[in-house]
């Protein structure tokens, strides 16, 4: 039995990196630290054994080499490629698809486009005044959560940056930090809040201005009752963001997959930066994948653009909405697509998943998913943070090298990309 | 009856993640939480299975209740199940409306299917080798 | 083994005395040699400028910050963009070009060596990242320390071998080159949401003061035998009036490194500000340079501004805030744990808008008043002045006194009223440029033992060739010659290779990262130190043990190691 220690968590946007993992004849037999969802990943069985190939509706096992020339094979017979995932896969992997996409003409996406594209478009109007997790933990006697559910989609969030969190400035950080969840439902996190303020469906952005008016000294203009929430109940939470020594809100796709989407994260900056003239506050996207960040970060160095990047002009072209993948899968217009470390069959509208089945489909994933049961050709490669390694951002943008615990045969995703990479140089003779 | 359909993650779903085809991950996300007014209103007890429709498709799921949801709202796991009723428009956002979609509710005695079997459905095909 | 042979260059090598003399230069694996037979390749020079590498000692072209300029800015994105021709991949971004943009456009102008102005240690890794995809040139890291928790309590404990361990620890696990403070205590105040004003005033439960920071940090650093000296953005920047802090901080530097410097101060441009508030804002760049003048064991770059659209990013996250309620336009803030913080907004400088017209010419004033051009770097604090790709004109304007007064006419009227610069007639040599823009940097930066910023045996094989014919150009009629000389370079040599040919990258260059190493005694190891240990595991939020940067992210790279004296 061989025990590590100070491993990194590859699941969740918080990319808890205090991990302990048990190995046993090359097998991880149990952990400790780690969520239930990050055990679950960490001890995840069945993975593909093989690359496999589907040849008139049946799959059948091939090797590496004649999937590489496969999947290169779809791939330049296209005209209109789509490579969309990379949120699960580590830094390293993504910078390759770049490099790839800029030779292919094709379109790069990364699930950025599903889950914060919209806070992104926001801070391109109006910026974000962020900080990284740790100040938060050090700093913060006020914590909103928004349209976020940390106890079912972060579990550990709370435990190490926020409530439960031990923090330099306080002296009993759980009593002395106040918690306000806003949310249509009631949720885990809600239930233990100080504060649940519950607003009606699609009724964001109006409180935002609600609170907006407040804190400049218009509550006279605020009708009794916004979105379902009480004017008192308005101008008491006002009252403690602009009083608190600290204030950090983090938000979630309640905000950007609800109606307004982006202009809800507008409000929601808008109302941080006017909470600066009054004392300090911060805001953080929940993000989801352990690396969606990372794949925003290499795709701006590499391109300029963090998400939905169009080579099809030589140049990089940036208009999510239209080179987004949702909706060149939904205008039918892509016609081919490779799918790194993402499910899209199970995470897509049924309409773009119809397409997905339609074009040729290469997917590099460790296991059999749903995208699978639709693909062309599967590769199954290392799982980062167990038999492979990389580096990942943190929600809050810190670059974190995430380890590998154990050696296996199976082909990293730098590795296989860069084999497939390699090869298309070659057949493009460059 | 109409209803607005939210879709999220829940911690059950996260953990079977690496298992979408798995018995687990079909169980959590063909589950419809409706609050206990609506499940009284729409005559149907907790446990009984209810069909969602709207313009992009329909869904059968399992009616649980929630005192947490506010009434006319019902909430979905994120899965294949509720995506049958998304429609990819994204009002040039490239985010679909995956937290607030009109849909209609109605009890049904037809049964909930699989993700394998709504990927069959689809034309999908399993690997059986593993 | 390569062989490089570079006929009849004129050759100015202020580091080597060297003065416009036509010389052969030749080249074998990279470094310079007396001689070659048969050599691989022949280089005609003929009649063109030739200088080693340029070398920016100031400039934010990596790391979290500036990548989230190119995140948050998809109209600068827009704004330049090629697509994939050759060895060049595809580059975006204007003032805050994507790493090959950078990388690229810095080859064309001759430029072989880049010091990214501020890397806070936390977000290292990430600066190394895209030092990995900025091909074309040797990439150094300054180590942000102006609020790093650990440092500050051992200032307030007056334990400075304790500060030097800490530095030392943290540059090595950063990977970092150079000390860079950047608002000292202000940085940590803005963790609460306020600032300091000067050196003075008490910073926030810290018991000390930003000048006592500044100090001990020099005291610290040489300490170490770190090759650069501490390199400090003043407190105040950017504010009227602020002058005066300049002046207090500059008198209070002790003189203790006879190699070079004591410290270099940067983008000095926007810390020589007169007045009480905007309205009565002026020009107070006459007293810095007298400061300068007196003080041999200072250092400047200039952080020239020049006009048109550019995006502020800086660790000065109070100041940026400021900014942001002056301009109303989009603001970032990004605050790092326990060590310092950060700011962006965009900006753009008009001609016709009185204090930017100031601020442009107190830039040219500082370069043309300080008397010792290797005391007096020209840069832009890329992009924060001007996107570097403007260093061509701001080599004209320095060189032609008829082109500054041209562009003076075009300003706001009141300009003249608040600036010396039209009474100013120096007119800097070809000399003078070519230390300003290389051969100073070299030296302070204390890259010269790195075979740096020369052209003789034994250096580096960085150099670049201009199509410009001194003989026949007088700068200062022909400065449009100057600014299109400059811009393109006839060839960019890295290590002996030629990575660009007029403004056509030929290789996918293959640069090295350079970052130092102080040995210090096991007494202030703080990997040993169960104080440190524990302090940055309960405060961070990440683990001591995942925090350095392991060399597999610096590829090729030079350990510069230190013997320090603690």
């Amino acid at each position: 039995m061989q025990e590590i220690k100070d491993m990194i968590c590859p699941f969740c946007g918080c990319l808890c990196d205090d991990i302990t993992l048990e190995i046993e004849a090359g097998k991880i037999v149990s952990t400790d630290n780690c969520c239930t969802i990050g055990n679950a990943k960490f001890l995840g069985k069945n993975r593909l054994k093989n690359p496999i190939k589907k040849i008139d509706g049946t799959w059948t096992d091939i090797t590496y080499e004649e999937a590489v020339d496969t999947a290169v094979e779809m791939l330049l017979d296209a005209d209109r490629p789509l490579l969309f995932g990379w949120s699960g896969t580590h830094g390293e992997a993504q910078c390759v698809g770049v490099h790839m996409n800029e030779i292919l003409g094709g379109v790069i996406d990364n699930t950025t486009s599903v889950c914060h594209g919209p806070s992104i478009l926001a801070i391109q109007e109006v910026g974000h005044p962020g900080c990284t997790l740790g100040q938060v933990k050090n700093r913060a006697d006020l914590i909103i959560y928004w349209g976020c559910n940390p106890i079912e989609a972060h579990p550990r969030h709370m435990s190490r940056y926020t409530t439960y969190a031990d923090g330099y400035f306080l002296d009993n950080a759980f009593r002395n930090r106040k918690v306000i969840v806003v949310d249509v439902r009631e949720t885990e996190t809600a239930k233990v809040a100080d504060e649940f303020i519950r607003i009606k469906p699609g009724g964001d952005y109006a409180v935002l201005s609600s609170l907006r008016a407040i804190l400049r000294g218009k509550s006279d203009m605020i009708p009794d009752s916004v979105a379902g929430v009480s004017k008192t109940q308005l101008m008491q939470v006002a009252d403690m963001c602009k009083t608190c020594s600290f204030g950090a809100l983090f938000f979630g796709v309640g905000l950007t997959m609800a109606k307004g989407k982006y202009k809800n994260v507008r409000n929601a900056i808008e109302f941080v930066d006017d909470l600066n003239r009054h004392t300090k506050f911060t805001l953080t996207p929940m993000r989801g994948h352990w690396n969606v960040y990372g794949a925003n970060e290499v795709m701006a160095w590499m391109t300029g653009y963090p998400y939905a990047v169009d080579f099809c002009r030589g140049v990089a072209f940036y208009n999510p909405g239209e080179t987004t993948a949702i909706d060149i899968l939904a205008r039918k217009e892509c016609d081919a697509c490779m799918i790194v470390a993402s499910d899209p069959a199970a995470h897509f509208p049924r309409a773009c998943v119809e397409q997905l089945r339609d074009i040729p489909l290469v997917v590099i994933d460790p296991f059999e998913t749903m995208t699978t049961t639709i693909a062309d050709l599967q590769i199954p490669v290392a799982v980062t943070g167990i038999d492979a390694e990389g580096t990942a951002y943190r929600m809050d943008g810190i670059p974190i090298k995430v380890k590998k615990a154990m050696d296996s045969d199976y082909p990293s995703d730098t590795e296989i990309l860069t084999r497939i990479y390699n090869k298309m140089l070659e057949v493009k003779g460059l | 009856m109409k209803f607005i359909l939210n879709t999220g993650r829940t911690i059950r779903q996260g953990k079977f993640t690496e298992n979408k085809l798995g018995q687990g991950y079909a169980e959590e996300t063909s589950r419809c939480y409706i609050h206990p007014l609506d499940l009284l209103e729409l005559g149907i007890e907790e446990g009984e299975n209810i069909m969602v429709t709207n313009v992009t498709g329909e869904v059968v799921l399992v009616a649980l209740a929630d005192e947490g949801l506010p009434k006319g709202m019902v909430f979905v796991p994120y899965g294949i199940h509720c995506n049958s009723v998304i429609s990819p428009c994204t009002h040039g956002t490239g985010m679909p409306d995956y937290k607030i979609h009109e849909v209609e509710i109605a009890p049904t005695s037809e049964d909930r299917k699989t993700p394998t079997e709504l990927l069959e459905q689809l034309g999908g095909v399993r690997y059986a080798g593993n | 083994m390569k062989t490089l042979l570079i006929k009849n260059a004129f050759v100015i090598d202020p580091i080597q005395h060297i003065s416009g003399e036509t010389m052969d230069i030749a080249v074998r694996n990279g470094k310079i040699v007396d001689d070659v037979k048969n050599p691989d390749e022949v280089i005609d020079a003929q009649g063109m400028l030739t200088l080693p590498g340029g070398i920016d000692s100031h400039t934010h072209i990596c790391g979290t910050k500036v990548n989230f300029g190119r995140y948050m800015s998809p109209e600068d994105m827009r704004a330049g963009r090629t697509s994939r021709k050759g060895d060049m991949h595809a580059t975006a971004g204007y003032s805050v070009p994507t790493t090959y943009g950078n990388s690229y456009r810095y080859s064309r102008m001759g430029y072989t060596t880049l010091l990214e102005g501020a890397m806070a240690p936390m977000e290292a890794r990430h600066t190394h990242e895209e030092f990995r995809y900025t091909p074309m040139q040797d990439c150094l890291a300054n180590t942000l320390f102006d609020g790093n928790w650990f440092a500050l309590q051992a200032i307030q404990d007056g334990d400075t071998k304790r500060l030097a361990g800490i530095l030392a620890w943290y540059l090595s696990a950063a990977k970092g080159f150079g000390v860079k403070l950047t608002n000292p205590g202000g940085t940590e105040a803005w963790g609460f949401g306020k600032d300091v004003s000067c050196i003075n005033d008490p910073i926030p439960n810290f018991d000390i003061t930003p000048l006592e920071i500044i100090v001990k940090m020099i005291e610290a650093n040489e300490m170490l035998n770190l090759p650069h000296s501490v390199h400090l953005h003043c407190n105040n920047l950017g504010k009227p009036g602020n002058y005066m802090c300049t002046l207090d901080t500059y008198d209070a530097i002790p003189d203790i490194n006879d190699k070079r410097q004591s410290l270099y101060s940067t983008h000095v441009q926007f810390h020589s500000y007169g007045g009480s508030s905007w309205n009565d804002f002026c020009s107070k760049a006459e007293d810095i340079a007298r400061s300068v003048n007196d003080k041999p064991h200072i250092v400047i770059d200039t952080g020239q501004v020049m006009f048109g659209k550019t995006t502020t990013m800086t660790a000065d996250g109070p100041m940026e805030f400021n900014l942001y309620r002056l301009y109303h336009n989009k603001w970032s803030n990004h605050d790092i744990e326990m060590e310092t913080g950060s700011g962006i907004i965009p900006v753009v400088y008009r001609k016709k808008n009185l204090v930017n017209a100031i601020m442009w010419a107190i830039g040219l004033e500082l370069a043309l008043l300080v008397d010792d051009p290797w005391r007096c770097i020209l840069a832009t604090d890329n992009p924060n002045g001007a996107p570097f790709v403007k260093y061509p004109e701001v080599m004209a304007l320095l060189m032609s006194k008829e082109y500054r007064d041209k562009e003076f006419e075009t300003l706001h009227k009141s300009t003249g009223r608040r600036v010396a610069l039209p009474a100013i007639e120096r007119e800097l040599t070809w000399d003078e440029i070519a230390v300003m823009t290389r051969s100073a940097q070299a030296r302070a930066l204390g890259l010269i033992d790195y075979g740096k910023g020369y052209l003789s045996e034994g250096a580096e094989a960085d150099i670049a060739i201009y199509p410009i014919d001194v003989d026949s150009t007088d700068p200062a009629r022909d400065y449009e010659r100057i600014i299109n000389g400059f811009s393109t370079t006839e060839y960019t040599i890295k290590r002996g290779e030629v990575v660009c040919r007029r403004g056509t990258c030929t290789l996918e260059g293959n640069h090295s990262t350079y970052w130092v190493k102080p040995h210090v005694s096991p007494a202030y190891d703080m990997s040993k130190d169960a104080a440190f240990i524990d302090g940055f595991n309960r405060y961070y939020s990440i683990r001591r043990a995942n925090y350095p940067v392991g060399e597999e992210y610096l590829g090729r790279n030079v350990c510069m190691e230190t013997e320090a004296s603690i």
